[in-house]
């Protein structure tokens, strides 16, 4: 007979299991002893436990938002020589530079330029630092969402966060270690959809969990409404009862006994998930410093805080998308720029800010790494129309980070003096990757998964380099 | 960055030969030269490129393509391109990266190289970079874009070998038992009569066998009883299903185009229900192979064959493509049809030869693109299929006799009754033409300035179809006598031969109009005069803001009236009034300027005219024929008419008829209903309509080329077809080509690269049997007797049994490629019949169970735990083929959920089932609470449960119902195919007495769920 701390040792994996323990092996990390979700320790030690990636979908205007171009304004209305129309997706429409419709003004210590667009996150520029000189590798939407969120322009591979769970596991035992929020105002999902927080070609496990934004959150978690507590109880005892029966003289014993586990962790997961995701037991203070009392920044505020309560709860890889699937559902800005920048900033500022802020005042800013960046940039052109709008633009945008590992304040690279493309210390989609890597204690390098004859990694074959200049 | 290759022959008097146009010059000095060289790199160079660079650059790695333990490698340059340029160190990348001016700086993460070394390593350069010896001994660089014989000796490019069974007996078992002796292991005992027959019907039918067919097997004395039962399960339709889904997994199969939108491809399941037919007729699967890759080419005519194409079409393809991505999309959509081919037939990943030449594997990147040109010309199409031409044919008999019937009565009623009425109402006050009316203009000249040719149709339209240009402006000529012209009505009729049938000719069906000027000259003479459009409205606007109707009438030439989002397929219209009526004695010709700058190619397709005459225009309402308009008075004075008139005014007239209309829709109805006999059915082939996404380029490009680095931007030679050198292709594709007939509409390519696929002499069909029966043993085994189903390749695992793999390979053949005589095979030997119990000194001498001497439990796939749920329920519902569904209620088999990307079945993915973006070998296997919570809380578990207590309180066998005892023996042999042990009964027992307040069917329920919930159901043992 197997005892129940006997079970709990053994929790869950079946047969994959010997190939994943190889494969984590080969890629540098002590292979746990059953659960591939068991926590592990990175290639080093790690500034970063948890990361909340605030994924700005559609492609920010990085030239009216943190990247400040007083050419632009001096430029106002003349032509960009030498400019390739197709760079944008509309080659038809480009027109002259256009200045930024929004003011600039200096925040913080670190005199950071910021447009007026985020004024409550102005106050929180010293906690954070930028990459000025991001670029990508496509002027598409959904290639660009890939590669921000698998590394390569291309359909199916892994996610940022499916990697980082095979490589470190979950902190959690009773919540999904890889939790994605969708922009939950009926715009749709990301263009590309869940592949981009697909598992691709690692095991399923490490597929990232999507919270439907209306409904039950997490597929049966909720009883069903015959079954009593009392009685699922009884069930789930009666199953251990004969699955032990069963299981006696087993080959694959340990196999078996994970799956009774299994059982036991969804029964903890019906009440540990719900109490995860319930705000209101939050005090009021905090829920107005996010803004949910605010109509038009109340659900960002909600993904915020839940954000903040899972990474409270041990969850690995938060990731917040603002912005759904068609242009002027999201950051894309085609058309009336003004209009969408500043409609979809007001949702975000005051819930970003206060999530900076608590949890620096809670002491989780240390080992949260918060990143913020959307899938491009756009164009220092405008794009013609009723009312201006800006194109996409790959060659360059801005992102920021702040908490664990950063050195706040500080403004990496450069771009042109128009902002049409990265110029100084260029930093790839790969960089960016790596750079996030190392923050967690994971070597990009070493986190390899065999497959399909390769050794697959995260930032492909070509070298890249970390970012040491935004390290503390 | 230059491409050159360098040989070195000879090491001091080097004589050089460059494979490319770029040739640089020999310094005259250069033997001198090369003289000093080689004492510096004694002396200095050879220590300094050890110390810091060989760890990364050739010794324990090669980082960046790059290998400089050689010469050879050196010169060979990497994944950047040239390391250097002998002779120049100025121009050499290497020396740029140790000085820290270009990056990465070299040698990575590790402090600069002191100034004296970097000054001796350009030195050296300069001095032609001579080598005295291999940094490495010994090492030589392989130039993997040649084969040699060396690699054409891998165990599977062999020629397959004829070894004979060692022994006698069971052939599968005689293998198996040779290797073993070696560590002294023999099988298992045979499982017994219930765990046999439920391990083969999970295994060939995905589904538990019923209690019944338990008890026939056990009573079953005869000596073949296990054979009756293998051929019985063989026999199964349900064979074809579970098959299938295996095949699927291999063919990543889905019916959604994923990227952006994921766009559904309705017709896709086709290719699922052929895969189906396919099994359960035991196809031949070189037949099976080739007709997935020319289907069309190999059977023409043949619907299942062009069905089969689906396999090609079926990977993912973006929705929304900008005009520099479209090279790159289209490679990306060859490479999937390649990738997918060579993984799913030869167990080979071609795909990684894209880039360079394959690292582990003999497939230079040049053998890639031979092989990638077979797709040049193939796309998706949704093509109209006759699918059951008998049917049809007895269909459209009917179909003739009906439409007789139905035109002799509106025939005889317009002779008879209307007449009558006709004559009536000519005669009385009513007589006239109602006003209002739109009246059709008859245009009598369209011009398009980019190019587009127009043919007049009878409705008064012109359908637009030649050049589609990407601006262009149209102009209609009409002359008209009719006074107070207050509006124009400008329609645009949608065609069946627009994408999406319009009424816009761009990719999407859309259009976008940026301005509409209308112009009169009166046709007594005088100037010619703009008119001013004071108001517009329409049918259907894209939006209220720079695509709406207004913004056709507005200077703002980017700006203009298009009709996306609900309006696409769909006639549209749009009234615009002037801004004051035109009112010429005499008539006037009237030019309309249609233009269209707002979007490439974006013109409306099929444009007719009309004129409002009376008050302000109203968009609604049909045009009135000029002809019919001009009667108006006649009629009203009751004037005589011609008979011409009088037969025009009929004609207008009838329509008005509730009689004749009721009668002329009757017709039309059951015209429109039955013409429909053809399906559409998506293929992959070459000639038929493309399906066209929302691309900026074209379908498909016309060449294909050599990429370098898989770039499109960096094209090489073209490719001309060509198949895997190790494989027979070495010389040339004579041998399999196959040229099609005058006038096909196909190029032969696929059909050429299928016969060499599947030739067992010379091509790939020695490798297509191995991998073929490799998979058929791993469903049976658990593991392939090539571990890596997919990659039979070097970074492969080897075959545990390389003999039995040759020997099966070459029955699949000899067996004219029939698989069920191999399953048959397999599951007849006592391997397969071997006991799962557990042993201990078996598990230690051979813990992963290579030697295949004990079984081991595993978990069942995720459609047979749910199709074995469904079934104990008694809730199956065994409908085969047809469109599938996305709705989790359904009760069919699971192999009919459609597969949509964006919208996997939770109930599948959460037990596994594979996302089906790249093609899949073999499933990984996970036990995660989110499988837990679904058989706890998922309504469909709940619901079979409380089917299953539902059945089991009906049913006879059950009878004493009192303690419950007999009730719970049933329920076990349904769901576990046993009698319960008297632990278990005492169990349940007590469990279903404790939720009797819940009343019996509810604690039933709990029982049953917890039944299916159990290891022991969800485990093939």
């Amino acid at each position: 007979m197997i005892t129940r701390r006997h079970i709990l040792h053994r929790a869950g994996a079946g047969f994959g299991w010997i190939a994943l323990q190889s494969m984590l092996s080969r890629a540098g990390f002590a292979a746990p002893q059953m659960n591939p979700l068991a926590p592990r320790a990175g290639h080093f030690p790690g500034k970063a436990k948890s990361v909340i990636w605030l994924f700005m979908n559609g492609g920010p205007s990085h030239v009216d938002t943190w990247d400040y171009k007083p050419e632009l304004q001096k430029r106002d209305g003349q032509a960009m020589p030498g400019f390739d129309p197709k760079t944008g997706f509309f080659p038809d429409a480009a027109g002259g530079l256009m200045k930024s419709p929004f003011t600039f003004a200096q925040y913080g210590q670190s005199g950071t330029w910021g447009s007026s667009l985020f004024p409550k996150l102005a106050q929180q520029v010293d906690k954070m630092a930028f990459i000025h000189s991001c670029f990508t590798d496509s002027n598409n939407h959904s290639p660009a969402l890939f590669m921000m969120n698998t590394g390569t322009t291309r359909m199916g591979h892994p996610s940022v966060g499916s990697w980082v769970t095979y490589g470190l596991g979950s902190e959690s035992e009773d919540l999904p270690s890889f939790i994605v929020m969708s922009d939950p105002k009926n715009r749709g999902l990301p263009k590309g959809n869940a592949s981009n927080w697909t598992a691709g070609f690692l095991p399923g496990v490490y597929q990232g969990t999507w919270l439907k934004p209306q409904g039950e959150p997490i597929a049966n978690l909720k009883r069903p409404a015959e079954v009593t507590d009392k009685r699922q109880r009884e069930q789930l005892d009666f199953l251990a009862t004969l699955n032990r029966e069963q299981m006696a003289g087993s080959a694959v014993e340990n196999e078996l006994a994970a799956r009774i586990n299994s059982f036991e962790l969804a029964y903890r997961m019906q009440t540990a998930a719900p109490d995860a995701f319930d705000v209101n037991r939050e005090p009021e203070y905090i829920r107005k410093q996010y803004g949910l009392d605010q109509p038009h920044c109340s659900h960002m505020a909600l993904q915020c805080l839940t954000a903040r309560r899972l990474v409270e709860r041990g969850v690995r890889f938060v990731q917040i998308y603002s912005g759904g699937m068609e242009n002027q559902q999201s950051w894309d800005g085609h058309a009336d720029l003004v209009g969408n920048h500043t409609g979809f900033a007001a949702e975000v500022d005051q819930p970003f800010a206060a999530l900076l802020a608590d949890l620096e005042q809670r002491g989780l800013l240390k080992d949260t790494l918060v990143v913020c960046a959307g899938e491009f940039g756009r164009l220092p052109i405008s794009q013609k129309g009723e009312k201006p709008g800006r194109d996409h633009n790959p060659h360059a945008f801005t992102a920021w980070l702040a908490g664990a590992g950063i050195k706040p304040g500080v403004h990496h690279g450069a771009t042109d003096d128009v902002g049409f493309k990265a110029v100084v210390d260029r930093v790839s989609v790969h960089d960016f990757h790596a750079t996030l890597l190392h923050l967690m204690g994971v070597d990009h390098e070493k986190l390899t998964f065999r497959y399909s004859g390769l050794d697959q990694r995260l930032t492909g074959v070509e070298p890249s380099k970390i970012v040491k200049e935004i390290l503390s | 960055m230059k491409n050159y290759t360098i040989s070195l022959i000879a090491s001091l008097s080097a004589l050089l030969t460059l494979s490319s146009a770029t040739v640089f010059a020999l310094p005259p000095d250069h033997a001198e030269r090369m003289t000093k060289g080689l004492e510096l790199f004694r002396s200095d160079v050879a220590g300094i490129l050890k110390e810091n660079c060989l760890k990364c650059h050739g010794g324990d790695k090669v980082k960046g393509d790059f290998d400089l333990a050689t010469r050879e490698g050196l010169l060979l340059g990497g994944s950047e391109g040239a390391a250097l340029k002998p002779f120049v160190a100025s121009e050499s990348m290497m020396l740029k990266m140790i000085r820290h001016e270009v990056e990465p700086h070299m040698p990575e993460r590790k402090p600069k190289l002191a100034d004296n070394q970097i000054a001796k390593v350009a030195a050296w350069i300069d001095l032609g970079a001579p080598y005295d010896a291999p940094l490495v001994a010994g090492k030589v660089v392989k130039d993997k874009s040649q084969v040699t014989d060396e690699d054409r000796k891998w165990w599977a490019f062999v020629p397959l070998a004829k070894p004979a069974p060692p022994t006698g007996g069971h052939p599968v078992d005689s293998f198996l038992n040779a290797k073993a002796a070696e560590k002294k292991l023999t099988f298992s005992p045979e499982a017994d009569r219930r765990t046999l027959i439920r391990r083969a019907a999970l295994d060939l039918t995905g589904l538990p066998p019923t209690p019944e067919q338990v008890e026939a097997f056990l009573a079953d004395q005869s000596p073949d009883a296990w054979e009756k039962v293998v051929d019985a399960l063989l026999a199964s339709p349900r064979y074809g299903e579970r098959w299938a889904r295996h095949w699927l997994d291999v063919a990543r199969f889905a019916e959604s185009s994923g990227f952006e939108h994921d766009y559904d491809r309705p017709h896709a399941f086709h290719y699922r229900d052929f895969v189906i037919r396919a099994a359960n007729a035991d196809m031949p699967f070189d037949e099976f192979a080739k007709w997935q890759i020319a289907g069309d080419e190999f059977a023409p005519g043949n619907t299942e064959a062009l069905m089969a194409t689906g396999f090609l079409g079926a990977g993912v393809f973006p929705t929304q493509i900008t005009a520099n991505e479209v090279e790159r999309t289209r490679y990306d959509a060859m490479d999937d049809m390649l990738a997918t081919t060579s993984s799913a037939f030869l167990g080979l990943t071609v795909g990684c030869a894209r880039c360079h030449d394959h690292k582990f594997d003999p497939i230079p990147a040049k053998d890639y693109y031979q092989m990638l040109t077979t797709f040049t010309n193939t796309v998706r199409s949704n093509v109209e299929l006759e699918l059951d031409p008998a049917k049809a044919a007895r269909e459209l008999a009917d179909r003739e006799e009906g439409k007789k019937k139905l035109n002799a009565e509106l025939k005889s009623y317009e002779a008879d009754d209307l007449k009558q009425i006709f004559d009536k109402w000519l005669a009385s006050d009513e007589a006239g033409v109602p006003r209002s009316a739109w009246q059709l203009l008859d245009v009598t000249d369209i011009t398009s300035k980019g190019g587009a040719t127009f043919t007049k149709q009878d409705d008064g339209s012109w359908l637009a179809s030649g050049e589609n240009p990407g601006d262009d402006v149209h102009t209609l000529i009409a002359s008209t006598t009719a006074r107070h012209i207050t509006g124009l009505k400008l329609e645009a009729l949608s065609h069946g031969s627009f994408p999406h049938k319009g009424p816009g000719r761009a990719d999407n069906g859309n259009f976008a109009l940026s301005r509409i000027k209308v112009s009169a000259v009166p046709l007594k003479g005088g100037p010619e005069r703009e008119l001013k459009l004071a108001s517009a409205e329409a049918t259907h606007e894209q939006n209220k803001a720079e695509l709406s109707v207004a913004s056709s009438i507005d200077e703002d030439a980017k700006t203009g009236w298009a009709v996306d989002s609900g309006g696409i397929g769909k006639d549209q219209a749009a009234a615009f009034t002037f801004a004051e009526p035109l009112d010429v004695e005499g008539g006037v010709k009237l030019i309309v300027k249609l233009e269209f700058h707002v979007n490439t190619a974006h013109c409306i397709g099929r444009p007719r005219l009309s004129l409002s005459t009376d008050g302000p225009p109203k968009l609604k309402g049909d045009a009135t024929p000029a002809a019919i308009a001009s009667l108006d008075s006649k009629l009203r004075e009751h004037a005589v008419l011609s008979e011409a008139e009088r037969q025009t005014l009929f004609d207008w007239w009838k329509l008005r008829d509730a009689g004749w209309s009721e009668r002329n829709s009757r017709l039309a109805e059951y015209d429109k209903k039955s013409t429909k006999s053809k399906t559409p059915v998506l293929v992959c082939a070459e000639g038929y309509n493309p399906l066209v996404m929302h691309s900026q380029g074209p379908p498909f490009l016309e060449k294909t080329h050599i990429l370098k680095r898989g770039d499109p931007n960096q094209k090489q030679a073209e490719a001309t077809q060509g198949f895997l050198q190790v494989l027979g292709g070495e010389s040339g594709i004579e041998r399999w080509k196959w040229t099609p007939p005058e006038g096909a509409k196909y190029t032969g390519q696929r059909r050429t690269f299928a016969n060499w696929m599947t030739d067992t002499d010379k091509g790939g069909g020695m490798l297509m049997a191995r991998v073929t029966v490799n998979r058929i043993w791993q469903q049976h085994f658990g593991r392939g007797i090539v571990a890596t189903s997919n990659d039979f390749g070097k970074t492969g695992a080897l075959p545990t049994h390389a003999e039995l793999l040759e020997w099966l390979s070459g029955e699949l053949i000899r067996g004219g490629w029939k698989t069920k005589s191999i399953h048959r095979l397999l599951l007849t030997s006592a391997a397969y019949r071997q006991s799962s119990v557990a042993d201990a000194k078996k598990a230690a001498a051979d813990p992963e169970n290579t030697l295949f001497m004990r079984r081991l439990p595993r978990r069942l796939d995720a459609e047979v735990i749910r199709d074995s749920a469904l079934a104990v329920a008694g809730e199956l519902d065994t409908t085969m083929f047809g469109a599938g569904t996305l709705d989790e209620n359904s009760k069919r088999r699971s192999i009919y959920f459609t597969v949509k990307r964006s919208q996997l079945v939770n109930s599948m993915v959460v037990f596994d089932a594979p996302e089906p973006l790249v093609s899949q070998g073999s499933r990984p296997t996970t036990t995660v609470s989110p499988q837990a919570l679904l058989l706890m809380n998922s309504q469909h578990i709940r619901a079979w449960s409380m089917a299953f207590a539902r059945r089991l309180q009906h049913d006879p066998a059950a009878a004493a119902k009192d303690d419950f005892s007999s009730l719970i023996s049933r329920a076990y042999a349904i769901a576990l195919c046993r009698a319960p042990s008297a632990t278990e009964i005492h169990a349940a027992k007590a469990f279903i007495n404790s939720g009797l307040a819940a009343g019996p069917e509810q604690a039933l329920a709990d029982f049953c769920q917890v039944l299916i919930s159990t290891n022991e159901f969800a485990y093939l043992n």
